[in-house]
């Protein structure tokens, strides 16, 4: 394993166990100040100018998310769902402007009220190096499921 | 099944038994004479702009095709073969030339047509293709918006719908410069373990937000200033209205700023220039109609609610199991910019990650769950009651927060559950 990709697949994981721990703030601190965190609707390759998308927020949205989250008064995430999620199959490439790329895939287990639930999609998270840390500069999430019927998924994806 | 007497007494008018939402037999009976026997929702015609564009659809437990046709007619076929009664039909959506059973291989033009049987030499002379097309719901429309029934003894949809009814669908349409709407957009597809009547309730009811979407309005709020609580209290200016045969609107106009109803969030610039082509093309007094309409959500009986620039179909599935799907709308016409905001002022709060309807869903889930509780059985719709005005045009109308669209919707769903059964 080069050593970018086992600092990629390290970073992954953090943001992943952030996540799963319903750690909103922690979880922000990992997104750079300019940022995209998209989960695109219906399909993998629409348009978000002439779609609409599960979630499509810059940094003003994820702060309102997680703000919401956090605030008390959330009903869809009181009590928060239990979460476990696996990220593997993780492929990292330098791209433009000095950003790493990385490619992955998810299986994350959520269970809540008495019913279990999967999720399971590819990520791709685009991320700029600092110092020996990264920032999430743009994280898209492709659902397996992203034209079926769902309910709740107001955890962190 | 349950007698149309035994259900029919369990809608008061200011109370409602809880087995409306619970009971097997009352569900089944619903399908039967709510959704199919009468008008409901099946699409906007923006949905399937090109011939052969088509989706899956329902009336009731029964699939349908809503379809543009070659000649541009939008159909709703009912999706069984007329061989052996395959779906002909099996994907959500997508553009066909024609439907072709994958058993045996008939082949279906996109108006419903027979059009090639295979090795038709082993059926007998007076075998005639032209009677085995695909059968057609009856099917009419109001500016886009379609709906159907399997009733061919049903009043016309503009009976069905009223004057107040259709003037509201105008009011929506015309928010295009050009009258038109697209939908084309997606979809958010929601599931929810809940009776399909909640989301009806919910979705025209103005009690309920500063509550159950607390969180979301605690965000505006930090974001902007702004105090959107003012809407849902029982001192707000806003109004809602029982447009006759279960329909029903709001009206926050004397309280949301002029333009609100286009729910863009584009610069002032861009709303400026969108605004100057609607009053090009319908005139500044139509246009100041639209526009100065603010924030209405309009419920159409059974299985069709327009709220923000989406509308929504309901789909029972089971007495605890509800699918929803939310249509966005975009203006034929509008700067892209203009859609563009639409598209994303929806995606904040709605959908399964948004910051808003998911707190809905949850609601509804505990909803059925406090339902099961039976020593006092009946939920209060009595909010407002007394204090609810006719108008002169022949609609009613109270505060935001009353239950006078509760009331109305299950006046309509006793009269309907409670006509006679055809043998």
């Amino acid at each position: 394993m080069s050593a970018l990709r086992e600092k990629v697949a390290d970073f992954l994981f953090e943001e992943a166990a952030r996540a799963d721990a319903h750690d909103y703030a922690g979880w922000l601190e990992l997104w750079a100040e300019e940022c995209l965190y998209w989960i695109p609707c219906n399909d993998d390759d629409i348009d978000p100018e002439t779609h609409i998308s599960i979630v499509y927020e810059t940094r003003v949205g994820l702060q309102d998310r997680v703000r919401r989250l956090g605030g008390g008064y959330a009903h869809s995430q009181l009590p928060p769902h239990r979460l476990s999620r696996v990220i593997g199959n993780i492929r990292v490439s330098e791209i433009e402007e000095g950003l790493v790329e990385a490619r992955s895939t998810f299986n994350l287990t959520a269970f809540r009220r008495d019913r279990f639930e999967i999720f399971a999609g590819r990520m791709v998270h685009r991320l700029r190096p600092e110092g020996d840390d990264f920032r999430i500069v743009r994280k898209i999430v492709y659902l397996v499921n992203n034209d079926g019927y769902m309910s709740n998924m107001t955890f962190l994806m | 099944m349950a007698s149309a007497a035994d259900i029919s007494g369990l809608v008061e008018p200011e109370r409602v038994h809880g087995s409306v939402y619970l009971d097997d037999e009352i569900f089944e009976a619903e399908l039967d004479r709510i959704f199919e026997r009468h008008w409901v929702f099946i699409g906007h015609a923006g949905e399937i702009p090109e011939p052969g564009d088509y989706r899956q659809r329902w009336i009731g437990r029964q699939p349908v095709i809503f379809v543009r046709d070659q000649q541009g007619e939008v159909r709703v076929l009912m999706n069984r073969c007329m061989h052996r009664a395959n779906a002909v039909c099996h994907q959500e959506r997508g553009n066909a030339k024609g439907f072709t059973c994958p058993y045996h291989g008939w082949r279906y033009r996109l108006d419903g047509a027979l059009a090639a049987v295979p090795y038709a030499d082993r059926y007998p002379e007076q075998f005639d293709r032209r009677e085995l097309g695909l059968r057609k719901a009856r099917s009419e429309g109001h500016r886009g918006f379609i709906f159907a029934t399997l009733n061919l003894d049903d009043v016309s949809l503009a009976e069905h719908l009223g004057a107040h009814v259709m003037a509201e669908l105008d009011d929506i349409a015309d928010l295009s410069p050009e009258g038109e709407l697209l939908a084309t957009a997606g979809a958010h597809r929601l599931r929810y373990a809940g009776n399909w009547k909640l989301q009806v309730e919910n979705v025209i009811d103005g009690y309920h937000a500063n509550f159950a979407h607390r969180s979301h309005y605690d965000n505006v709020k930090a974001r902007t200033g702004f105090d959107m609580t003012e809407l849902g209290t029982s001192a707000s200016p806003a109004t809602v209205s029982d447009l006759g045969n279960g329909h029903c609107s709001w009206d926050s106009s004397a309280l949301l700023a002029r333009g609100t109803r286009s729910f863009s969030q584009a610069g002032a610039d861009v709303q400026q220039a969108y605004e100057k082509s609607l009053v090009a093309a319908h005139g500044q007094e139509r246009v100041d109609q639209v526009l100065g309409k603010g924030g209405t959500h309009l419920y159409i009986w059974p299985n069709f609610s327009y709220v923000g620039a989406h509308f929504r179909i309901f789909q029972p599935i089971a007495p605890a199991e509800t699918q929803v799907q939310l249509v966005p709308l975009t203006l034929k016409g509008a700067p892209p910019e203009v859609n563009r905001s639409r598209l994303r002022m929806h995606e904040v709060f709605y959908g399964p990650a948004g910051n808003g309807q998911a707190d809905d869903l949850e609601i509804f889930e505990r909803n059925q769950i406090g339902l099961a509780a039976s020593l006092a059985p009946w939920s209060l719709l009595t909010r407002g009651a007394h204090l609810e005005q006719r108008r002169n045009d022949g609609t009613v109308t109270g505060q935001i927060t009353d239950e006078l669209p509760n009331r109305a919707i299950f006046r309509k769903w006793a009269e309907v559950m409670a006509e006679p059964v055809p043998a």
